[in-house]
């Protein structure tokens, strides 16, 4: 994800100063460095030795052993068992389903704005991404009010007599039908964004090519337009589906036991009530390893500023 | 008009698709609203009045007040410090040449893809190993580490954008490199430092899963709110504060946007 290419700039012959530059250099840098492999690369080898048993809970009972790891993949409750039944696959098929929808809801968005919408496009960006920039909690506390039992939606079922006085549509709340709709609301604004960039620095010229040499708008769309746009489709797609591999809160919050999903489990064993931080940090770092195995394979569509609205 | 792009009537079903997205978004946040005004104890239809009673009850929360209190002091000290970082990191990576300048790029911008869950496990690991207690500290820590890369990424373009020259120039003429910074190279990148820090300061007072696991006994207002969620009787108070913060936050946002703009116009006219 190298965000910086050596600047034509800096090749062009100019008089430079050369001030002890080396050293200059490794210290502006080595502030940000250090922080981040103190808090964040460290953590992550303990992560890793609790996994083992060379660091545990309980500090009298350590012990080097692969069965945690040995259970894990082989138990049908996370991993094992018949493919696809794992809480890890759960998980996994949410944040595909979810990043898959927010990917099909947001393109018409990012097209109509960058190429239907005119002069006020960036207004409207605005407008979509908003909601973004405000806080999650109170966007799922939103949900839940409209999708409770009690709640707005069923409500209004009711009064309209398309649901009985005492009728209850079970699948609208506490369900993992509940945990999508939501992540799908959460997550769209910032899918818009990278597809809209990669749409918005689209040639037109090319579209006109097409036309002109009689193409039809859709075999443009789908000859010049989407190709085009891949990139940007694919980082967008990325950029969601990778933080909700262990998302906790919605389904805690709208998805009851049957919107149980991977991250529950990692915060529970790290919970109040039985905590098991070894176990637990087996689920972790095989996440882990997970992102980085799809940040490798993805990273080639990344541009990071991408996912900035500059 | 012929466009290319679309036929008259495929842009008029694409922006009824637009409008319906906007409604998709903006119909829950509304509908929080006008339940912050009613008068019961359980947010459902039919209204049964207005009231303020939510926004007063809220203004005697002394729990709530402190919790907003405690992460608003996260979220300056999460901003100052991911700010800084990032113009180091920045400054570094668009202006100087060193050895390993991809590795550094990834390593900084890697907690990007992080998910929460497991950064915020590995801190408390971190945390209980050397015997560090839990406190705003650990949040803050925590938080500089998520934050860091929205600030660079906000920031390297920025600094791309400005002309070499100019800092050459304050060379020649003797100044030293902070000298230089300061006079030339943090003027002409203010607006995107003033956009990092509100992209922290935001992120920050809003970050839930990685505070859950360091924070310690003073809540933070996520935190608060969360716990919140599980008492019904309290949901109306809960829907009222949400509503104040949420109108500040889009003021803050709106602000922040027509404030770039306008400033990066100055700048890109100078």
């Amino acid at each position: 994800m190298s965000i910086v290419q050596p600047s034509e700039i800096a090749a062009a012959p100019k008089r430079r100063r050369r001030r002890g530059t080396a050293k200059v250099n490794l210290g502006l840098i080595s502030v940000p460095m250090l922080w981040l492999i103190l808090f964040f690369l460290i953590p992550v080898v303990l992560v890793a030795l609790y996994s083992v048993g060379v660091l545990t809970l309980i500090s009298y009972d350590k012990y080097l052993s692969l069965d945690l790891w040995r259970y894990f993949l082989g138990n049908s409750t996370y991993l094992g068992g018949p493919l696809g039944r794992g809480l890890f696959w759960k998980s996994m098929k949410m944040s595909l389903g979810v990043s898959v929808t927010c990917v099909l809801l947001a393109y018409p968005v990012a097209y109509m704005l960058a190429l239907v919408a005119g002069r006020r496009k960036y207004t409207l960006l605005l407008v979509i991404i908003t909601p973004f920039l405000t806080s999650y909690l109170l966007r799922v506390l939103a949900w839940r009010v409209l999708l409770n039992p009690q709640g707005v939606i069923q409500e209004v079922l009711r009064g309209l007599g398309v649901l009985n006085a005492d009728g209850n549509v079970t699948w609208l709340y506490n369900s993992t039908f509940a945990v999508y709709l939501v992540l799908a609301y959460a997550w769209v604004p910032f899918v818009a964004l990278p597809i809209f960039v990669s749409l918005e620095t689209l040639d037109r010229r090319l579209l006109e090519a097409a036309s002109d040499l009689g193409a039809s708008r859709l075999r443009a769309f789908w000859a010049v337009t989407l190709p085009l746009s891949i990139p940007g489709v694919i980082a967008a797609f990325f950029f969601v589906f990778v933080p909700t591999l262990g998302e906790f809160v919605t389904p805690s919050l709208v998805g009851g036991a049957s919107g149980y999903m991977y991250g529950n489990q990692i915060v529970d064993l790290f919970g109040a009530g039985f905590p098991d931080w070894e176990t637990g940090s087996v689920l972790a770092l095989f996440l882990i390893g997970v992102v980085v195995v799809l940040t490798v394979a993805f990273s080639r569509f990344l541009q990071p500023q991408q996912v900035t609205a500059e | 008009m012929n466009d290319v792009a679309l036929s008259k009537n495929g842009a008029r079903v694409l922006r009824g698709f637009f409008a319906l997205v906007v409604v998709f978004l903006y119909a829950p946040i509304v509908i929080l609203l006008i339940f912050s005004f009613n008068n019961s104890d359980i947010p459902a239809f039919p209204l049964s009045g207005f009231t303020l009673h939510w926004y007063h009850q809220f203004l005697v929360n002394a729990d709530l007040r402190a919790s907003l209190e405690t992460s608003a002091l996260i979220a300056v000290m999460t901003s100052i410090g991911a700010v800084v970082l990032g113009v180091l990191s920045s400054i570094a990576l668009v202006r100087r040449k060193f050895r390993g300048k991809a590795a550094a790029s990834a390593l900084l911008l890697s907690p990007l893809v992080i998910p929460y869950v497991v950064f915020g496990i590995s801190l408390l690991l971190l945390f209980h190993t050397i015997g560090v207690p839990r406190g705003m500290f650990t949040v803050v820590i925590g938080h500089i580490v998520i934050t860091l890369p929205y600030t660079i990424l906000v920031l390297v373009p920025r600094l791309e954008q400005i002309d070499e020259s100019l800092e050459e120039a304050a060379y020649d003429l003797g100044a030293s490199r902070f000298r230089t910074f300061r006079s030339i190279t943090l003027p002409l990148i203010l607006p995107a430092v003033l956009s990092a820090f509100l992209i922290a300061f935001t992120t920050s007072f809003d970050e839930y899963a990685v505070a859950s696991f360091v924070v310690g006994s003073r809540s933070t207002f996520p935190i608060y709110l969360y716990s919140a969620l599980r008492f019904p009787s309290q949901l109306p108070q809960v829907i009222a504060v949400a509503v104040v913060v949420l109108i500040v936050s889009l003021t803050v946002v709106v602000a922040a946007e027509l404030g770039r703009r306008i400033a990066e116009r100055r700048v890109g006219a100078a």
